[in-house]
């Protein structure tokens, strides 16, 4: 593959992705606004936010560590946006499929959570500080469990030989479900589970968006950021958005409807490509938009004590389950 | 535990998204649990008593009303028996059996409020937006009743100024129909979600004992356990035919604890109640006049002759207000107006609420008094340019010394009639 | 069950009423310019019940110049024209409990539906009654 070919795809999914980020934000927010019954904001709302926030004054505060606050936004941006290379789009593998697998995503997936843990200590405000606290909080509490999941797959995967271990392209080329025996579907269904329940932790989207609580630390972290800085985690938090939905969709969904319809060749392609994108929106929907709206927003120790205790002990049955089937299927 | 170094502090106000009104919490926190709490009132006082010393009684009424938004039927009700007590004046028993109708559809409304801005407060904001669109119901009825959707203007010294005509009876007794088969729905909704349950059980705790001491009024006192109703405890109005009964979370079959659940369980079932006193106060109103004084040019002459003071005061939704008027013979100015909002009487209980709770409940236990702050400001001492503190011999000093002018006559206030 | 309720509200139409017009004009002032013109149709308000408190509607032929509204006015809302014993109202100010039409001895004053005031002038035509 050339150089050039690279670039050009990684502009395409990069741009795409962004985009997308932005429209499946807009449709996120119609869609709850809708079920409380509200008008909402027009589709195009997240783009005109992010207009808005481009010509503004990005205000650094006096009391912050001004470097840090001021790179905390862009590593962000490129760690969320990154993400995007490594997973396969549908028809199409992952652009960078042959320099990274589920783990590097993993670690990719954390790091903007970092970035806005660092950007909120760096901005020295109080309220900021503990909107920081809570993140690292978080992270430590839902990474466990993310891992179970994320690693449990793939492992399996890679016990039946089906290409090389912790590949996110070969899971997307070989579904598990229909390798494993009756165990192990349980076992999958569990992670699956784990993995929804995750998502929104993930996002910082209620019940657990606990380090920006707008109505008790007033946006947490966020609460010093303005104009671009503030725009780029905007737009950091589409991209995640997006990038942690196509995980899920990957691991546990990766099936396409081409070869069903009877298609081949470009149209086909077309056809799986947007119909990995409704699987997206899908999970999206099911697992940001419906217990957004769903649900209060919950204390940082009830999530801490949730995910370390129930979620991963559920989490770890998932797990438990594999490698039994694994002993019984082979 | 003891204090350790890590104890920093958060401000919380005069400005901030967990509070509608201005006031400053300051709290001492480590790491998310909360040490202590400092509270800074005064950033919403008004002068509203002596903007009222300084106009007829009619417009005082008006500007009473105007105390707080939401309780603009109690502040009326409370001045007005008040004036009635000072001034000699009887109310027909029509009139009172509207007033107490519309004081209970005014604590329908301010409830339902109250449980829209505690969903808001705990992030659950589709039960803000559910309750906010069940309560245009009642706003409907009250504009329906008295033209205006708040501040209704309802309430006249000797009566009040809109009867209920038999077209409308129909309206009221489908709105509380419509309540009625709601208010199960709602209860489900806030008492038995398990995300609403675990933020708000065991969360904010003021015992019965602190409650009492600190003398909390409302809900927030019965909550507690303390069944403390101004309704019951001292009748007004025809409250005491009606037969009121202070609603402790016992009605709803649970020991009280006084966290923040309860002030919900306590808040949602006086609902019920409303629409109870609703109900029996339509069929059990007589016929007659609605008001001693038809003619206006009347009331302000009796008003100008009397001379006296009274003591008015009203359950409102949030607990017992108290209007004090003192008036004298040729003046039609109140010569003294003093205003105890429930608010001021529950401030302190925030105090013991927050102790060693965590920042994450700083907002629902700050709403779970349902605090008025605009009601509650009365004084805000400012010396040479600057803030003062003052400490409490020096304000009981202050108070006798004005007790002193105003029982000497010597009124504060100087006294002028028309335009400014 | 909260989850009922969300997708019914889902599928049903949202409460809100979505007065002036479905959707935000550019600038309102243009679009109710157009309005006038019958370029462009407003979303009603919700309507007003029939007891309505809106702004104050005057009889100056009936006005005797008694100045009694003026004495009970809450909010100083009412100037009197001695020259002609005559009133005059400054909209703007008005708290709408209308304790001015139930002292008019002879009915001069009477409350109106009308509750679309705004106005960019506090002393406009519109906001000023005599």
């Amino acid at each position: 593959m050339s150089a050039l070919h690279l670039v050009w795809q990684a502009a395409a999914v990069l741009v795409g992705g962004g985009l997308l980020g932005l429209v499946y934000k807009g449709f996120d927010r119609k869609l709850a606004a809708r079920m409380q019954a509200r008008i909402g904001p027009p589709l195009r709302q997240p783009f005109l936010d992010v207009g808005k926030l481009l010509v503004k004054e990005s205000v650094v505060p006096k009391d912050a560590v001004g470097w840090l606050f001021r790179a905390m936004p862009f590593l962000a941006v490129i760690a969320s946006f990154t993400v995007l290379l490594y997973l396969p789009w549908g028809p199409f593998p992952a652009v960078l499929r042959s320099g990274g697998d589920a783990i590097l995503v993993l670690y990719l997936l954390a790091v903007p959570a970092v970035a806005m843990a660092l950007g909120g200590f760096a901005s020295g405000s109080p309220l900021a500080t503990v909107g920081a606290q809570r993140e690292i909080v978080m992270l430590m509490s839902y990474e466990f469990p993310l891992a179970v999941a994320v690693v449990g797959v793939v492992w399996r995967l890679a016990t039946l030989g089906g290409g090389p271990a912790f590949s996110l392209g070969a899971i997307a080329a070989a579904p598990l479900w229909a390798q494993v025996g009756p165990l192990g579907v349980i076992g999958l269904a569990i992670l699956a589970a784990c993995l929804l329940i995750v998502t929104p932790a993930e996002l910082s989207k209620i019940p657990f968006d606990i380090p920006e609580a707008e109505t008790e630390i007033a946006g947490g972290l966020m609460v010093e950021y303005s104009g671009t800085y503030l725009a780029l985690f905007y737009l950091a938090d589409a991209a995640k958005t997006i990038a942690m939905a196509a995980l899920v969709v990957t691991l546990f969904a990766p099936y396409g409807i081409a070869g069903l319809l009877g298609l081949s060749g470009a149209g086909a392609q077309a056809v799986d490509l947007v119909f990995h994108l409704v699987k997206i929106f899908v999970v999206m929907f099911a697992a940001v938009t419906t217990v957004r709206v769903a649900m209060a927003r919950l204390k940082i120790d009830q999530v801490a004590r949730g995910f370390w205790l129930q979620i991963t002990a559920v989490a770890v049955a998932g797990l438990v389950l594999l490698v039994l089937d694994r002993m019984v299927v082979g | 535990m003891p204090e350790t170094q890590n104890v920093y502090e958060i401000p919380i106000g005069p400005i901030h998204p967990a509070l509608k009104e201005p006031i400053r919490l300051t709290f001492r926190v480590e790491g998310e649990r909360i040490r202590g709490v400092d509270v800074r009132t005064g950033f919403a006082h008004r002068g509203i008593e002596f903007m009222g010393m300084k106009r007829n009684l009619i417009q005082t009424l008006y500007l009473s009303e105007r105390i707080c938004g939401i309780c603009s039927i109690s502040h009326p009700i409370a001045i007005t028996l008040a004036v009635e007590r000072a001034a000699g004046i009887e109310v027909p028993p029509r009139a009172q059996y509207l007033r107490v109708i519309y004081s209970e559809l005014e604590r329908i409304h301010s409830h339902l409020l109250w449980a829209g801005v505690a969903a808001h407060e705990l992030g659950f904001d589709t039960l803000l937006h559910l309750t906010w669109k069940v309560r245009e119901q009642v706003l409907d009825i009250l504009e329906e009743l008295s033209g205006n959707r708040i501040d209704y203007a309802i309430p006249i010294y000797g009566g009040v100024r809109r009867d209920i005509v038999p077209a409308q009876v129909p309206k009221v007794e489908a709105m509380v129909r419509y309540y009625r088969g709601l208010l199960d729905e709602l209860l489900d909704a806030f008492l038995r979600d398990p995300s609403v349950e675990a933020r708000t059980r065991n969360v904010g705790i003021l015992t019965a004992e602190e409650a009492d001491s600190l003398c909390a009024v409302g809900p927030t006192a019965r909550a507690s356990g303390l069944p403390k109703d101004v309704r019951q405890d001292r009748p007004y109005l025809v409250y005491g035919e009606l037969g009121v009964k202070a609603i402790t979370p016992r009605d709803y079959g649970l020991e009280p604890r006084g966290d923040v659940y309860d002030k919900a369980v306590v808040r949602l079932l006086e609902v019920g109640q409303s629409l109870d006193l609703i109900e029996t106060c339509l069929v059990e109103m007589p016929d007659g006049e609605i008001t001693s004084f038809p003619k206006i040019p009347a009331l302000l002459a009796h008003l100008k002759k009397a001379e006296g003071e009274g003591l008015g005061w009203h359950e409102a939704p949030r607990g017992e207000v108290i209007h004090y008027i003192r008036l004298e013979a040729g003046v039609e100015e109140p010569v003294v107006w003093k205003v105890k909002a429930p608010t001021y009487s529950n401030v302190m209980s925030w105090v013991p609420m927050f102790r060693d709770q965590e920042v994450a409940d700083i907002p629902i236990i700050a709403a779970s008094i349902d605090p008025c702050i605009c009601c509650m400001d009365r004084v805000h001492v400012v010396r040479d340019g600057s803030e003062a503190t003052v400490q409490m011999e020096e304000l009981l000093r202050l108070s006798r010394e004005k007790t002193d002018r105003v029982t000497r006559r010597l009124s504060p206030v100087p006294r002028h009639g028309g335009w400014a | 069950m909260i989850l009922k309720t969300l997708f019914s509200q889902l599928l049903t139409k949202p409460a809100t009423n979505r007065f002036p017009a479905k959707y935000m004009p550019k600038s309102v002032l243009g679009f109710l310019g157009r309005v006038k013109e019958g370029k462009a149709t407003l979303v009603p308000p919700v309507p007003v019940p029939p007891r309505f408190r809106g702004k104050i509607a005057y009889d100056r032929e009936k006005c005797i110049g008694c100045q009694l509204c003026i004495r009970v006015c809450p909010a100083r809302v009412i100037e009197f024209l001695p020259e002609v014993k005559k009133i005059r109202m400054h909209v703007a100010r008005c708290t709408f409990c209308a304790q001015c039409v139930d002292a008019c001895p002879v009915d001069a004053l009477a409350e109106s539906p009308d509750f679309l005031l705004s106005d960019t002038d506090r002393s406009s035509a519109a906001l000023t009654v005599e």
